[in-house]
């Protein structure tokens, strides 16, 4: 059984030009950050772009990385400020989700098999453009300390490192988020 | 635990980063307290309504469209060395002092040749008799002064002239 080699020492190979290590790397990476992205700006197109930057950075700096760090704080932290960069640049304050994430013919409910009729599909859609309208509502900082949270699972201490503030800032960030979060969203009973 | 201390803590305790006392004491008051209970219960709502944002998965031509990129970027970069030229050339600082040495160096050169033997069209002191004085100052209003460019331009076109004759 083969052993999986660890992001950390992947780097190591990049930061040496393996560009076999980099693509694992880009493999291995490449549908959460892609997902923190979209989240977080609301476009796919644009997530796309933003997230080739991402390892574009990443296969640059491959020889400034510190082995000590953990590659995913590492390359989340380079997802958050080019993130909150973007916006800042763009002078984009409020952005709305240019098309459902729910596509067509999507299972809903991946246990049961069963194809979803055309209401299910749109309620699904109608929830999720309720859902991203709210997050795109929030403020940067509670945004993406909610994003890495609730989509990433990342501990508090893991989410101060990213966004280089304390423990003690991301609960505060987060309480906010979850406040505003409630206010904002209304729930459809199926 | 009273109340207001127990819905500071709530999100923390959500996210499971209380310690385990703190966890025990929050958990204790909530199975006594329904306002509390009744937050709780509106915040995991909340919660779970954001697992429905699905994700999207990463475009079949990814990877290939980001070594291309790579590749483009390396291309498109002027070489190092001229990068690093143009930026030191830049600085006002070294633009300053180049400038200040320039005028320095043109201002040295500019005597050097004009008191040198090597500047073709100044007359030669050694050619003077003694005593002899030459007031060349009050000839430069004159249509070609000596000493200059232009006498020296006259005098090469006179040489030929006589040359081709």
């Amino acid at each position: 059984m083969g052993k999986t080699v660890s992001s950390e020492d992947l780097m190591a190979q990049v930061a040496e030009g393996d560009e076999y290590a980099f693509e694992i790397l880009v493999r291995r990476h490449e549908t959460p950050i892609l997902n923190l992205i979209y989240r977080f700006i609301g476009d796919r197109t644009q997530a796309n772009d933003l997230s080739q930057e991402v390892f574009m950075r990443v296969w640059k700096a491959a020889k400034t990385y510190k082995a000590e760090a953990k590659f995913t704080t590492w390359i989340y932290r380079i997802t958050a400020n080019l993130c909150l960069n973007e916006l800042k640049s763009s002078g984009k304050k409020k952005l709305f989700f240019s098309e459902s994430p729910i596509e067509e013919g999507q299972t809903l409910n991946e246990e049961s098999n069963v194809f979803p009729s055309a209401e299910d599909i749109l309620l699904a859609e109608e929830r999720s453009s309720q859902i991203s309208d709210a997050l795109q509502s929030l403020p940067e900082n509670q945004r993406m300390a909610l994003i890495l949270k609730r989509y990433d699972n990342l501990s508090y201490g893991e989410i101060a490192k990213i966004m280089e503030c304390s423990v003690s800032a991301v609960e505060s960030l987060l309480v906010r988020a979850k406040r505003n979060l409630k206010e904002k969203l209304v729930f459809h009973e199926k | 635990m009273k109340c207001p201390q127990v819905q500071k803590r709530l999100s923390a305790f959500q996210d499971g980063e209380l310690t385990s006392q703190e966890k025990e004491r929050v958990s204790r008051h909530l199975e006594s307290c329904s306002v509390c209970r009744e937050r709780y219960a509106e915040m995991e709502k909340a919660w779970q309504a954001l697992g429905d944002l699905k994700e999207i998965p990463p475009e079949p031509g990814f990877y290939g469209e980001l070594v291309k990129k790579i590749n483009d970027s390396y291309e498109t970069r002027s070489p190092v060395g001229f990068q690093w030229l143009f930026q030191f050339f830049s600085s006002p600082w070294v633009a300053s002092t180049l400038l200040l040495a320039g005028i320095l160096i043109g201002t040295f050169l500019g005597n050097f040749l004009a008191g040198s033997d090597l500047f073709p069209f100044r007359p030669s002191m050694a050619s003077k008799s003694p005593g002899a004085v030459e007031v060349v100052s009050f000839r430069v209003f004159d249509p070609v002064p000596p000493g200059t460019l232009g006498e020296g331009y006259m005098r090469m076109v006179r040489n030929t002239e006589v040359q081709y004759r």
